[in-house]
């Protein structure tokens, strides 16, 4: 196995090295290999660089059961095994692109945020290549064309979700806290508001913050006068513990809820604030279902448990769709992926997803509450058909 | 009114801070007429000692607060050799040599906590374990009244020291003439070294204080609350130590008050608006002297 | 000497359609293979961080303040040209007219701007100066993630491509030009008057304001342009892209290349924007490889790698041929 990783790795080297300086073209074999070549993209620097210290241990995984099942096909990753850095940043999303481009893939994975995912959609669109996006949830990703893909959910659908959990519970007035400048936390936002509105939850006020504010007390103390028994707060897992806290401090006692973003919050010294606090995901780590509890132990024992969030699921997930696809399409090219990949029903760590026309997953969505600052599998909701 | 109350006790305790972190600013400006855009990283190294630290503490016995001490030194040593190593060479280059050698000393210790401590937000233990009072039906943080408290005490402390004593005279005449100092016996360098072990030291305790309010540490946090920072000490009158304090002072409580009654989406173009029109109409600041420039 | 200049300028102009034409061809034979819209990707990506060093060149080497905002001229430029090509993208107007003119309007709402932001360095310099373009570049990321036409802090997408290598290489051909003839005429010593002593410039009768602003807003217009060039290339954007970090690699770049020296901004400019692509594993360390480079510059060569040096085609071929050094001999480049 290992050797056949060394030559294949050895060969993607010696193809870019030739194109690179002998000026060869890349050759492009159209025989059929049973090897999928994939370039992954993620932001492995910055700010979200904890999601690409996830997405690449998480492909690393997922890679190395594949290649060593018994299924015909393997996955190769291009670009020497790493995930290309975009720094959750357009342009530097666009060079990793055409760069993973140069070395002829078959099916590119990524990127976890939307403005990335966005620039590189419009290329991929253009390029009939086949794009699958494992976080970014603007609802315009997959519209960009047929190629595009995503295995998370769209901003809309979790929201609604959270509105419908919290009406479910018997809360009865809201208060929104949202970062402004965030296509996520503004998609999840409006989905919400209009969602608990029509369940006949009051919203009593929706405020502003940005993802880089840490303070938040302007707002909890709005959020506790109130008088609501509910906030939702999309963002990510960065701000939560800040705002958890301080929220609490105000003194607020009702729920907290926000949506996959929180996966990987730390709760370190703070457990009892996290009491009666709930979010959105794609999957529990409490799950007991096979490929959950393989996934969490085998991810936990190689990696810890510092980068294990949704993302590191979503990528992970990503692997087993594509070579799902190179099976049920009938070969490893992009076409075959492509073809393979419509309307794909697929079961994996993230639930069982079915890809609708758009190329958008529908799939169920867990609800994940605290219990002494340790996520706890409260309940599944279905897809509604 | 309960809002009007906790925001003012939220908007000082943000203030407070700001105070502390614009006082390190203020003393370096004072002596050496530069910005130090890498003192906000000083409180990130103070963050991070802080995050290493308190549990240390706690396992020992002893109060989590105490920490400090080792974040005090820490940030001491790191603003000492960025003082000798990089801001001492250029020291007599000019204004935009010692800013850009500032700001990229800023990046080179962000990036460096990046390296060293990964893109991952550290959470920081509790560190003052304060109870909640009622105030006029507004829910107060007692911490909160304490970081106001620091803040103020170490705001009298150094407007004494400064005045009083005799490394305080000498800060103060250092910037007025160099070679006059010299001449009367001041060590210049060894003066401009204590001033930023003295700023880094405040940077150490404001980081305390942040942490506790905040309890994150991440490695690009020193930036915009530098920035912030430095837009209160130029509020107040950069070089004038009750300045910094009013500056920061002013500074939270607007911000605060911006995003509860007016437009928590627009709070930081106000925050710099109101930094350009001070800078239009009294350059100096509110305390500040005019001083009219040398041809 | 006009005749000189004339033929200066005229072998500028061949050398760089030279220039043009490898690249064509690389580009075009596919000689790259594969790796040609890579390629092509970095040149358009250093094509307008060359604008965006040079022009903030034009502040720092010769006006001799500096900006750690130019990020924010930028995103003007950027968020207004894409607003308009989005405004008259079924009007049928030809590609190429329609992103000359969405050049112009992003020159032109950034160079508003930057009259805005030139005002107040009537009264204020260095580290002042320096701190009210951090805060007006803050001040326009705020007002655009809260303003619903320019995407209302979400991401902007779905931006018609219009930026094409070729077009974006002459584009830059074309402003760095300007501002090198803005440097070499009657303003641009005037301002380098200013910079050397404004008060004697005062003094002596120059209007120190008009001068100062004028700077501003040429320097503000040709970051509007580049920030066209990026909204119409990469096709999505969202207001935090243009932030303060991003302001200050703009400014590492001037300096590491060299104050002063357009030579320098457009050498430091297509190296430091091509390094991390040539470096990516390394990504972590480049900034970090950046800041230790900027601290070891300032202590040892201030005036950044090429100082105030100025390449010239004309000089170099004097050195083969014996006619033009003749020629040149007489007419001795600046600096």
């Amino acid at each position: 196995m290992k050797t056949k990783k060394m030559l294949s790795m050895a060969m993607a080297m010696s193809v870019a090295a030739t194109s690179a300086f002998a000026g060869v073209t890349a050759f492009a074999e159209e025989e059929e290999d049973y090897v999928i070549k994939v370039g992954v993209i993620c932001a492995m620097t910055g700010g979200s660089a904890i999601y690409g210290e996830g997405a690449q241990n998480a492909i690393n995984m997922a890679v190395e059961e594949i290649n060593a099942s018994d299924s015909e096909y393997t996955i190769e990753i291009l670009n020497g095994g790493n995930v290309a850095d975009d720094a959750k940043d357009a342009t530097e999303a666009v060079n990793a692109y055409n760069s993973l481009m140069a070395e002829s893939p078959e099916a590119v994975v990524g990127s976890f945020f939307s403005t990335p995912t966005l620039a590189m959609a419009e290329l991929a669109a253009d390029d009939g290549m086949l794009l699958l996006a494992t976080g970014a949830t603007n609802v315009d990703v997959t519209l960009k064309g047929d190629t595009i893909f995503r295995n998370c959910f769209i901003d809309p659908f979790q929201g609604e979700m959270a509105a419908q959990f919290a009406s479910e519970q018997g809360y009865t007035s809201a208060y929104v806290i949202y970062a402004k400048d965030d296509d996520y936390s503004n998609g999840l936002k409006d989905a919400f508001v209009e969602s608990a509105e029509e369940l006949g939850i009051e919203v009593l006020g929706v405020a502003e913050c940005t993802t880089t504010d840490t303070d938040f007390t302007a707002q909890a103390t709005n959020a506790v006068a109130s008088g609501a028994d509910f906030v939702f707060y999309p963002c990510f897992l960065d701000t939560v513990p800040l705002l958890v806290q301080q929220v609490r401090d105000a003194g607020f006692e009702g729920a907290i809820m926000g949506g996959d973003g929180w996966d990987g919050a730390d709760t370190t010294g703070y457990e009892d604030y996290f009491d009666n606090c709930y979010f959105t995901n794609h999957y529990s780590s409490e799950d007991t279902s096979e490929s959950v509890q393989n996934f969490v132990t085998k991810y936990t024992e190689a990696y810890g448990t510092d980068s294990l969030n949704a993302c590191a699921a979503l990528y992970y997930d990503a692997m087993y769709m594509l070579l799902q696809a190179a099976e049920d399409g009938g070969g490893s090219d992009t076409a075959s992926l492509v073809a393979g990949m419509t309307e794909m029903e697929f079961s994996g760590v993230a639930g069982d997803i079915y890809l609708d026309e758009n190329g958008d997953a529908i799939k169920p969505v867990v609800v994940n509450t605290y219990e002494e600052g340790q996520i706890k599998w409260l309940e599944t909701i279905q897809p509604s058909a | 009114m309960s809002i009007f109350i906790q925001s003012l006790i939220n908007g000082l305790n943000q203030g407070a801070i700001y105070a502390l972190i614009a006082l390190g600013y203020t003393m370096v400006y004072g002596i050496l007429r530069m910005i130090n855009f890498a003192h906000g990283d000083f409180i990130m190294v103070g963050a991070y000692t802080l995050f290493y630290t308190v549990p240390m503490m706690v396992n020992h016995g002893m109060p989590a607060w105490l920490a400090v001490f080792v974040a005090i030194a820490a940030c001491v040593i790191v603003g000492v050799l960025v003082e000798r190593i990089a801001y001492k060479p250029v020291r007599n280059s000019g204004s935009i040599s010692a800013l850009i050698t500032a700001l990229a000393m800023s990046l080179f210790l962000e990036n460096l906590a990046m390296v060293l401590f990964g893109a991952n937000p550290k959470t920081i233990p509790k560190i003052f374990d304060l109870p909640m009072i009622d105030i006029l039906g507004a829910k107060i943080q007692v911490k909160y009244l304490l970081t106001l408290g620091i803040g103020l005490a170490i705001m009298i402390c150094m407007t004494l020291f400064v005045r009083l004593t005799k490394i305080g005279k000498a800060m103060r005449a250092v910037p007025q003439d160099k070679e006059a100092a010299t001449i009367i016996g001041i060590n210049v360098d060894r003066i401009i070294t204590m001033t930023f072990a003295i700023g880094s030291a405040l940077a150490a305790v404001a980081a305390l204080m942040y942490c506790s309010t905040y309890p994150r540490a991440t490695t690009d946090m020193g930036t915009m609350m530098g920035i912030k920072a430095f837009i209160a000490a130029v509020l107040g009158g950069i070089g004038v130590i009750p300045g910094a304090m009013l500056g920061g002072m002013i500074l939270g409580l607007i911000e605060i008050f911006v995003k509860v009654y007016i437009a928590p989406g627009w709070y930081e173009a106000i925050t710099y608006g109101i930094l350009i029109v001070v800078l239009l109409i009294k350059p100096s600041g509110i305390l500040g002297k005019n001083v009219g420039e040398k041809v | 000497m006009p005749k000189k200049m004339k033929t200066n300028y005229l072998i500028n102009l061949v050398g760089l359609i030279l220039l043009f034409l490898v690249l064509y061809a690389a580009f075009e034979s596919g000689i790259f293979g594969s790796r040609t819209n890579y390629f092509m990707g970095i040149a358009t990506t250093a094509c307008y961080t060359i604008i965006m060093v040079t022009s903030l060149n034009l502040l720092v080497g010769i006006l001799g303040e500096f900006s750690l905002g130019h990020a924010g001229f930028m995103s003007v430029g950027a968020y207004a040209s894409a607003i308009l090509t989005n405004a008259l993208a079924d009007t049928g107007i030809p590609d190429l007219a329609l992103f000359l003119l969405a050049l112009l309007i992003g020159g032109i709402a950034a160079g508003i701007t930057g009259v805005l932001v030139g005002i107040p360095t009537l009264k204020l310099r260095g580290d002042y100066l320096a701190i009210v373009t951090v805060a007006f570049a803050e001040i326009i990321r705020v007002a655009f993630t809260n303003f619903q036409i320019t995407g209302g802090g979400r991401t902007m997408s779905g931006i018609k491509k219009l930026s094409n290598f070729y077009w974006v290489f002459w584009v830059t051909v074309v402003c760095v030009a300007f501002m090198y003839m803005f440097i070499r005429s009657r303003f641009g010593r005037t301002v380098k008057a200013i910079r050397e002593d404004y008060i004697a410039a005062a003094a002596s009768g120059v209007n120190v304001t008009f001068y100062k602003v004028l700077t501003f807003t040429i320097s503000a217009f040709f970051a509007g342009v580049a920030g066209a060039i990026y909204a119409h290339y990469i096709t999505a954007m969202i207001p935090t892209t243009f932030n303060f970090n991003y302001s200050a690699e703009f400014l590492t770049e001037v300096i590491i290349g060299g104050t002063g020296s357009m030579t320098g901004s457009i050498i430091g400019a297509t190296f430091l924007s091509a390094l991390p692509e040539m470096l990516r594993s390394f990504s972590k360390y480049r900034m970090l490889g950046y800041s230790v480079v900027l601290v070891l510059i300032m202590i040892f060569r201030p005036g950044g790698i090429f100082g105030g040096w100025e390449f010239s085609l004309s000089r170099a071929l004097s050195r083969f041929s014996p006619k033009a050094k003749a020629a040149n001999k007489t007419g001795k480049e600046d600096e």
